[in-house]
């Protein structure tokens, strides 16, 4: 038996906006990233080849929003190739994003990534704790469908921004944690004026299953926090009664240094309850890349039970769902993880409703085929714990955990 | 115990005048199609597709978001209520009484028919 897992009482989500794994975490030495960026190149529309560079900006770079809605994402991960048999060769970046602006010079800034310095947030988080090098966005496409896999398993056939609608019988993971009593469960939005991602069907249907950041923060204070928590970000610059609020989900154009922030207030509100942080693991993960370089290929995976049509794909082709979208960046917290752990197992978001599912409430079903297939962060509680897999895997809880300030 | 400085948001970093980005513009779109279901009296009165920037989608968001909690706050209260107590014996009475009087009038109108026969 794990002590850590063991002692497990909540797990949180943080799911930020828009940012690959090279680009936040690739300046780490030693965890599959830019250890040697002269090795990795794109082409740009001339043909000649640029290399990944650390000159990413906090903000004020990638502008326009580097487009990855599917057929641009199926451009950036096959290169523009079509053909059937095709393989996945990361080397369409340039010629992507130099579709929107025309302007080779800046197509070549789709490929920058942060310093290690720049991100002292989560680069320590990513050196402190669990980083998965091999955590991939659930489809090559944009934000709704992608965050649709942490929430139901599945996206219900969906590659796209516009409207879900749940088919039957596939629950939320709110739903089935709120339908077995004592188990509890929490989607927590940053504020009213930034609200949910998660709109026509959770927020209009079951209401009472959110709640702010402030309450958040509360929650954490009180030991009150429910046995699974997500959490969102602010989505846009606004005013408030209190001040004016910064986004901070760090999608392009948004300041990166406010996502930074955040997610240490995140962190430090739980390691502030001395209980809550003893049992408590908070995963930080990125919906998906949002148009930027990453050099690992995504891998196939289990097809879901849809397809999207080749009108819906925008590509000419149908779409299985059965294969993943780019990598992106994804930490595990807890102070039962040692210290520098690198996880290379392939995880996707499907894992995050597949985790919580087996760890709170064991065998369940009607899942998703995605969700059911797909690999857990957490061990499910029991005598069985695999210690090869347990990520929780220290006898004493670490106290030399990194404050942030 | 390592504590990590974090570096502060530069003041320019807000910009509500921003223009709204493709995943704000489709949160406009899905709380519209929300904000179309709720009763009238909890709508924004904000033309979705006026909204340029982000300060003015985030005023939209917050008066739907807010609409939804009311308009589902309400109903709750309104089915916490404590359902009004029937008047049972009275409404029998009442249908009692009634019945009385129709059997009066329907003997009345055979006296009266009789009488025409």
């Amino acid at each position: 038996m794990s002590v850590g897992l063991d002692k497990l009482r909540h797990i949180v989500v943080l799911m930020m906006e828009n940012r690959s794994f090279d680009h936040m975490l690739g300046s780490l030495p030693g965890i599959g990233g830019m250890d040697d960026a002269g090795a990795f190149s794109n082409p740009d529309t001339t043909g000649a080849m640029a290399n990944p560079q650390s000159l990413a900006a906090f903000q004020g770079q990638l502008q326009p929003d580097p487009d990855h809605h599917f057929p641009a994402v199926d451009l950036q991960i096959f290169g523009g190739n079509t053909a059937p048999g095709r393989v996945a060769n990361m080397q369409g970046f340039m010629k992507s994003y130099y579709n929107q602006q025309q302007n080779v010079a800046h197509s070549r800034e789709i490929l920058y990534y942060f310093k290690q310095s720049d991100l002292p947030v989560l680069t320590t988080l990513a050196t402190e704790f669990a980083v998965f090098n091999r955590w991939f966005a659930s489809i090559p496409g944009p934000t709704i469908c992608n965050r649709a896999f942490a929430h139901y398993g599945t996206s219900f056939g969906r590659v796209d921004m516009n409207l879900l609608y749940i088919n039957e019988p596939f629950k939320s993971i709110y739903d089935r944690l709120v339908g077995a009593p004592p188990h509890t469960s929490k989607l927590y939005y940053y504020d009213t004026a930034s609200s949910t991602m998660e709109i026509t069907n959770l927020l209009q249907h079951q209401p009472e299953v959110f709640g702010t950041f402030d309450q958040f923060l509360s929650d954490c204070e009180h030991g009150t926090l429910p046995d699974y928590s997500f959490v969102e970000p602010n989505y846009s610059d606004h005013d408030t009664d209190t001040g004016e609020e910064v986004a901070n989900d760090q999608h392009p154009d948004h300041n990166v240094r406010a996502g930074e922030l955040f997610i240490a207030s995140v962190y430090n509100a739980i390691k502030g309850n001395a209980a809550l942080w003893a049992n408590t693991a908070l995963l930080i993960v990125y919906d998906e890349h949002g148009g930027i370089f990453d050099h690992v290929a995504p891998p196939a995976c289990v097809p879901d039970q849809f397809t999207a049509t080749a009108n819906d794909t925008g590509t000419g082709q149908p779409f299985a769902f059965d294969r993943l979208g780019v990598r992106v960046p994804a930490i595990l917290v807890s102070p039962w993880i040692p210290k520098g752990t690198i996880v290379s197992r392939v995880f996707d978001h499907a894992s995050i409703p597949a985790t919580v599912t087996k760890f709170f409430l064991g065998d369940y079903s009607p899942r998703s085929p995605r969700e059911t297939s797909a690999d857990v962060f957490i061990e499910p509680q029991g005598p069985a714990v695999d210690p090869a897999r347990n990520l929780l895997s220290l006898d004493a809880m670490r106290t030399d955990c990194p404050d942030f300030e | 115990m390592v504590v990590i400085r974090v570096p502060k948001v530069p003041d320019d970093a807000y910009n509500p005048d921003r223009p709204v980005s493709g995943l704000l513009k489709m949160q406009i779109e899905h709380m519209h199609e929300a904000e179309k279901r709720l009763p009238t009296r909890y709508r924004s009165e904000i033309y979705p597709n006026a909204i340029k920037t982000e300060g003015e989608a985030a005023e939209y968001i917050r008066m739907v978001t807010e609409g939804i909690h009311e308009a589902h706050a309400d109903a709750a209260a309104r089915r916490a209520k404590p359902a009004k107590k029937r008047k049972v014996g009275i409404e029998i009475a009442a249908v009692a009484d009634e019945r009385a009087e129709r059997q009066i009038r329907s003997k009345a109108k055979k006296r009266k028919s009789g009488k025409k026969n």
